[in-house]
């Protein structure tokens, strides 16, 4: 097959994509943040006059906020500016403006910021050195809380054959999006106005409005091209900001973090210790306990959503008679918790693919067998009570350990394969519309996303219109606008874009077909198709140009049709709920991955020499945007597995704010993959496609955890598996 | 970045001359800039006069009776490239290759990286080890030091707020090697680092550790535990102790102590190896 020339790459290869970092405009300021130096205190003073004193600098703090903000004055629960206490280190005390970016700079730095420091929050499991007791949900620092249970687990454990316990550790992970945050900002005649690099502008705009306590039609966002997102552009971050400065001066400001600010405010994955107790009989999961501590930061966006969903991927996709999960959300001095590429499920897939290992081992049992033989099929249900299915993930194992047996048969000493296993849901998010219009030339799709370099939207919603309409790509445009003036969508996230817009698509496209054949009074189904450089509607043996169908209002903006999809999901057994939300799965989307790793038994050091992915897809939309969403998850992996890891010093401060120590994999250590995609297990999108762009990530660091062992015996149980700890698992330190 | 003239003196005396009509604390010299840039980018540096000696004549490589001089502004991809490197001072080359990336080292140079004296310096080390002499040039003429002495501390050296360094020189060539571990292959820095070299009539050793702060330091007692002739298992056994004793092994963010020590002994043993010729060694 001819590989496709992506949509964006001739506007992207000449540099005529504007993203957020390019965005200019006359007459425009340059903001920056005053932050805090510690990451807890009480903010003693804060003076913004030294800002103030230089020349041409507008300077904004919480003193400022009631005479910027509407009556309403925003969110409370959220300020802006924190007044007394600080929550984490580089949190916003205030803004500034100047007319360059070294005076904005100058200019914060200006800013006077007297803090009595106090001792920070930042260990998770300092502050329940055991494990949080009874009490511990109504403690301050307990940001969410979720108990299930279901089956005699008591009875399990006390007669089981085996019982297995294990601690898990994982490591904050940073997405390291390209582009940093970025907007340009302005506030006239009562309409804020925001143009930004963002993966979700209807989300920001809700966002942004709920902060600052205006009504969401009286603020426009625009997305621009988009270095990268990977989570950490779902919701807003500078935004807020560069409105309250826009609105302060009069002026259009940009406000852009330097790649050190990317880190140090950027929201992403934090650290968790995750246990489980296992109870096996008779070479069978009998009962499970799985308990989670998650490291929320300073707030858990989502509350229940981030434990409460997460739990499902301890649990994993195995048969399981009766299980326990707990799980804790809990307040650190640090940012809040954010989403990164399939938010915390990597972590979850590599503790529990590490532990079936161990209970594998522990009883003697051939691991690929032993997940065989309890990895769910089509009709089991989840431990939550909903029924599974289609699912692909069977098909997946099966295939993943036919090749692995053959890897097997050509490693040498040092080197290991292994196999770990990974699911994942569709998220349709709040839903979405589209609106095609179809002009005797093009069929344009207009729609609230912007491309954030999956190729999603450009080359995926093409995809799906051009299948869904019997028109070849090069008639398809696909067209966004504005808040003000493109159909309602959430965002390019959680796997979602081909899935619920391609849905809302194939629904615009049957009205289309409807409208068409009323006006061609059709007795049998109406197609397009391309004659002579026009657009025909065919039906029979007619063929006719649209142009001669369209009526004279819809000159100028083509035949015009809406469709929408809103979330559809299945349903869970509450009674297996004893506290806080679980959710259920749109669909069921399974991965399993081969690796096959050299190790250095006396560095530790790692070198991942082949890699093979099976990824149920659903049924494939664009393939070549599909295999590339699993070559970069796995490349994504790669660097959770083994290198990534935001540090923090005792204090609260970031160590590693900086791609010299925050380190992500280059070329150098990804292998070119094996890439299978499985069809015939179809989802929720468009003709049974399912979400991509997450679930490829979600079994790397399990798989390649797997392998070193299989290579050297090293039982790590930490993420991220670094030389070092490889080498102390080794007992050699 | 913050604003800054940039200074390009056509001549050796001109530069010097520039040096000395500016104060010290203004300026900074500029050599391949892979490193300055990013403390001016940062605000660790903030000078008003930047000196860069792009235009001076010392882009050179010269052999001069089967020894090597490289010409302080040399890029290191020119000194990679060069195959005789590679065969008679293996561990130059060894470290050269290790430095950040191929698009890095076609603007880095040796005399900015020997000037910049970073701990974490993949160079210093093997410099050490090879006995290579530093050429200064100053107002006053010329002068050469040993690289252990023109190093001072971290980030300190013994050049004079007037003087340049034009070249460094290498003696005779020699069996040598330089191993290093990091958490990733290339664009990183090294965790630990050993450089080893064989003296030409292959009776002594130096050893050089490098990749932990303050500076790389030889460690001649270790070199002494190799002695003169092919060294055999338990001189290696003797070197390796010795090793993890002689160097105050910190921690930091890219290593711990205890992992420092393991690397030490396990790195000196694979370089006096590769030295030898990567066959056995007793």
């Amino acid at each position: 097959m001819r590989p496709s020339v992506r949509p964006d790459a001739a506007v992207k290869l000449a540099g005529k994509a504007a993203y957020g970092m390019d965005l200019d405009a006359p007459g425009m300021l340059w903001g920056a943040l005053v932050t805090a130096p510690v990451a807890r205190g009480r903010l003693r003073s804060l003076d913004l006059e030294p800002a103030h004193d230089l020349p041409g600098v507008v300077a904004i703090g919480p003193d400022d906020l009631p005479s910027l903000l509407p009556p309403s004055r925003g969110e409370p629960d959220r300020a802006i500016f924190p007044t007394e206490e600080i929550a984490y280190c580089r949190q916003p005390l205030a803004a500034v403006a100047a007319p360059t970016w070294a005076g904005a700079r100058r200019a914060a730095a200006a800013v006077r910021v007297v803090v009595d420091a106090e001792p920070a929050l930042v260990d998770l499991e300092s502050l329940f050195p055991e494990w949080p007791g009874p009490d511990a949900r109504r403690s301050p620092n307990v940001l969410a809380y979720v108990h299930a249970k279901h089956g005699d687990v008591e009875g399990a454990f006390r007669t089981a054959d085996r019982v297995v316990e294990e601690t898990y550790r994982t490591a904050g992970v940073h997405q390291v999006a390209l582009e940093p945050h970025a907007c340009l900002a302005s506030v006239e005649d009562g309409v804020w106005r925001v143009r930004t690099s963002t993966q979700s502008p209807f989300g920001v705009r809700e966002d942004v409005a709920s902060l600052l306590g205006i009504p969401e039609s009286s603020l426009v966002v625009e997305g621009t091209w988009v270095g990268g997102g990977f989570g950490g552009k779902g919701a807003s971050l500078v935004e807020p900001y560069a409105l309250l400065l826009a609105r302060a001066s009069g002026r259009p400001v940009r406000l852009a973090l330097s790649y050190r600010e990317e880190f140090e405010l950027g929201r992403t994955t934090l650290p968790a210790v995750i246990r489980f107790s296992t109870a096996v009989k008779e070479g069978r999961l009998a009962a499970r306990r799985v308990r989670l501590l998650l490291d929320g930061g300073s707030s858990l966006p989502g509350r229940d959503f981030a434990t409460g969903y997460a739990i499902n991927f301890l649990l994993g996709p195995y048969r399981t008679p009766a299980f326990e999960v707990e799980g804790y959300g809990i307040r650190t001095n640090k940012p809040p918790f954010g989403p990164h590429r399939a938010p915390f499920a990597p972590q979850c897939a590599f503790a529990l693919e590490s532990h079936l290992d161990e209970v594998a081992r522990a009883i003697e049992v051939d691991p690929w067998a032993f997940r065989a033989a309890h990895v769910w099929r089509d009709g089991d249900e989840t431990p939550l009570g909903q029924r599974v299915g289609p699912f692909g993930l069977r098909a997946a194992l099966d295939a993943a350990g036919e090749l692995a047996r053959r890897w097997r048969a050509e490693i040498g000493p040092g080197e290991g394969v292994g196999i770990a296993l990974g699911f994942w849901s569709t998220n349709t998010g709040a839903g979405g519309e589209v609106r095609l219009e179809l002009a005797p030339t093009e069929l344009r799709v207009v729609q609230g996303e912007r491309e954030i370099g999956s190729g999603s939207v450009l080359a995926g919603l093409a995809a799906v219109a051009a299948r869904a309409t019997g028109l070849p790509p090069e008639r398809i445009s696909i067209d966004y606008g504005d808040t003000s003036r493109a159909p309602f969508d959430s965002g390019v996230y959680g796997s979602r874009t081909v899935g619920a817009l391609g849905r809302a698509i194939v629904e615009a496209t049957a009205s289309v077909r409807r409208t068409l054949a009323e006006r061609l009074r059709a007795t049998e189904p109406v197609h397009l198709g391309v004659d002579g450089g026009e657009i025909v509607a065919i039906t029979g043996t007619v063929r006719r140009p649209i142009r001669e169908l369209l009526r004279p209002e819809e000159r100028e903006s083509g035949l015009v049709a809406t469709g929408q999809h809103y979330a559809r999901t299945g349903s869970i057994d509450e009674s297996r709920v004893v506290e806080g939300a679980f959710y259920p799965f749109t669909d069921f989307t399974g991965s399993a991955h081969v690796a096959q790793v050299a190790v250095d038994r006396d560095t530790g050091s790692v070198t991942v020499t082949r890699y093979a992915a099976f990824q149920d897809v659903g049924v494939v939309i664009d393939r070549e945007t599909a295999r590339a969403q699993v070559e970069g998850a796995i490349a994504m992996g790669l660097g959770t597995a083994l290198t990534e890891e935001a540090i923090w010093s005792e204090e609260g401060r970031l160590e590693n704010p900086g791609l010299l120590d925050y380190r992500i994999p280059t070329l150098g250590e990804v292998p070119v993959p094996e890439v299978t995609l499985i069809e015939g297990y179809p989802g929720a999108g468009p003709f049974g496609a399912k979400g991509l762009g997450e679930p490829p990530i979600i079994p790397v660091p399990a798989t390649i955890a797997v392998a070193v062992r299989e290579a050297t015996g090293a039982h790590v149980t930490e993420l991220p598996l670094s030389a070092e700890r490889i080498v102390r698992a080794l007992k050699l330190l | 970045m913050a604003s800054f003239e940039l200074l390009t003196p056509a001549t050796v005396d001109a530069a010097i001359a520039t040096l000395r009509a500016i104060e010290p604390a203004r300026r900074v010299v500029l050599a391949g800039g892979t490193d300055l840039l990013l403390d001016i980018d940062d605000g660790r540096a903030a000078p008003s006069q930047v000196i860069s000696l792009r235009r001076l004549p010392w882009r050179t490589l010269d052999w001069v009776e089967g020894s090597l001089t490289v010409g302080s502004t040399l890029a290191l991809r020119s000194l990679e490239k060069e195959p005789e490197v590679a065969r008679r001072y293996p561990a130059l080359a060894q470290a050269v290759r290790a430095v950040g990336s191929v698009a890095l080292r076609h603007s880095a140079t040796l005399g900015g990286n020997l000037a910049r004296a970073a701990p974490a310096s993949d160079l210093i080390p093997v410099l050490l080890v090879l006995d290579a002499e530093v050429e200064l040039v100053g107002p006053t003429g010329s002068r050469s030091l040993s690289v252990d002495r023109f190093l001072v501390a971290s980030r300190r050296t013994a050049i004079a707020p007037d003087e340049l360094i034009r070249a460094i020189r290498f003696p005779e060539p020699r069996p040598s090697a330089y191993l290093w571990q990091r958490v990733r292959r290339v664009h990183d820095i090294s965790q630990l680092a050993i450089a080893v070299a064989w003296s030409p009539d292959r009776k002594t050793w130096r050893v050089a550790v490098g990749g932990i702060p303050p500076r790389s330091v030889l460690l001649p007692e270790v070199a002494a535990a190799l002695g003169g002739e092919r060294p055999g298992s338990s001189e290696l056994h003797t070197a390796r102790a010795r090793a993890s004793r002689a160097v105050a092994l910190v921690a930091d963010r890219r290593a711990s102590e205890e992992y420092r020590r393991q690397l030490v002994g396990v790195l000196l043993e694979r370089a006096v190896r590769s030295a030898l010729g990567g066959g056995a060694a007793g």
